[in-house]
């Protein structure tokens, strides 16, 4: 059999694409979210916030990577989430809005309770 | 020759004497605006240069032999009109994360087993006599799969798919769609014999939906979906206490 030329990827594959690119980008965000984790382990590790100025500005760098990362998580589930209501499929736009709309739910509840604790 | 042409940049690889593959610029007339990239390839090998290797078949989307690379996206070429490129170059090359054999020309070996190991047909533990009637299906459970079986086999998800092109033992899109079909069938009964292919670690576990399958998938099949879907259910027949049950 004569000899094929075989397949490379090219170190730089990620940016032939608008979709590749904004894949590489959405994986990325959760390396921030990742060491923004660790930090606040550490600090409940201590019983204190040991450098709060710092963290609160790194909280705050991280922020529109976990609104990116959950933007783009909860705009994927209409693809995941499959399940039918009265044996008819429930719309992927309609699971997509209840995950917004939970998420919203959620944060506000959230919030709230923060505030009212404090 | 009419006075509109437009210039087909062809990849050329000759196992023989080339070490890797070059582009080769031929000159086609475009003398009607329904013509597709695949009659520009046929005019360069009938008229200019006999030379050049290809796969087609159909010409109407239906057999997918035809997939190439066309200026960086992996397309049908009788379905990627000219005049949607014209008056710039068209850039033709072999699909991408496949081996080249000659030209435009891709060994599709490794897709074939891919294809195989998820056993697309019917599988039953006890066939029914023939005299015991049709295996009858409802409009609603033919739904169930009919996106996932229309699947032409044309390898475009996995010419997208960096996953596949960094790790060519990935299971891959279009194997995966094709075996989501046959497990959500009312009539397969093959679900326990192809999970060990599809929830294994380089089964629908090594995705990480990048979901440019689905964008280039000719037929609308959505592989990322039947991916993304399959690891749902498996998870489910994983965690929830009545999972295993058949």
């Amino acid at each position: 059999m004569a000899k094929e030329y075989p397949w490379r990827m090219p170190v730089a594959w990620w940016t032939r694409n608008r979709h590749y690119f904004l894949y590489i980008v959405r994986e990325f965000t959760a390396a921030p979210l990742a060491l923004w984790l660790l930090w606040l382990l550490y600090d409940i590790s201590q019983k204190s916030l040991v450098h709060p100025r710092a963290f609160a500005i790194f909280s705050v760098v991280c922020l529109p990577f976990a609104l990116y990362h959950s933007y783009t998580f909860l705009s994927l589930a209409g693809s995941i989430i499959h399940f039918k209501v009265f044996d008819r499929p429930v719309s992927a736009r309609l699971i997509v809005a209840s995950q917004f709309a939970a998420w919203i739910g959620a944060s506000l509840v959230i919030g709230f309770f923060l505030t009212w604790l404090k | 020759m009419p006075d509109k042409t437009i210039t087909i940049r062809a990849a050329r690889f000759d196992p023989e004497h080339d070490k890797e593959p070059r582009l080769q610029s031929y000159e086609v007339p475009f003398y009607d605006e329904s013509m597709v990239v695949l009659d520009a390839l046929n005019h360069i090998k009938s008229h200019i240069d006999g030379s050049l290797s290809y796969r087609w078949s159909c010409r109407m989307g239906i057999c997918g032999s035809c997939g190439m690379t066309v200026n960086g996206t992996p397309k049908l070429t009788c379905n990627a009109f000219l005049r949607d490129y014209w008056p710039r170059p068209i850039v033709v090359q072999p699909l991408n994360n496949f081996p080249v054999i000659r030209d435009l020309v891709i060994d599709m070996d490794d897709f074939m087993h891919k294809l195989k190991s998820i056993k697309p047909w019917i599988i039953r533990r006890q066939e029914m006599p023939l005299g015991a009637g049709e295996h009858r299906q409802t409009n609603e459970q033919i739904d169930d799969f009919r996106q996932f079986s229309e699947c032409i086999n044309c390898m475009l998800c996995y010419a997208a798919c960096p996953v596949y092109g960094l790790n060519n033992e990935f299971l891959g899109p279009a194997a995966t769609a094709l075996a989501r079909r046959y497990n959500l069938d009312s009539r397969d009964q093959g679900l326990k014999e192809r999970l060990p292919v599809i929830a294994d670690p380089e089964g629908i576990w090594e995705c990480s939906f990048v979901g440019e399958c689905s964008v280039v998938c000719p037929k609308g099949v959505d592989p990322a979906k039947a991916i993304q879907q399959t690891k749902l259910d498996t998870t489910m027949r994983f965690v929830l206490p009545y999972g295993n049950r058949d």
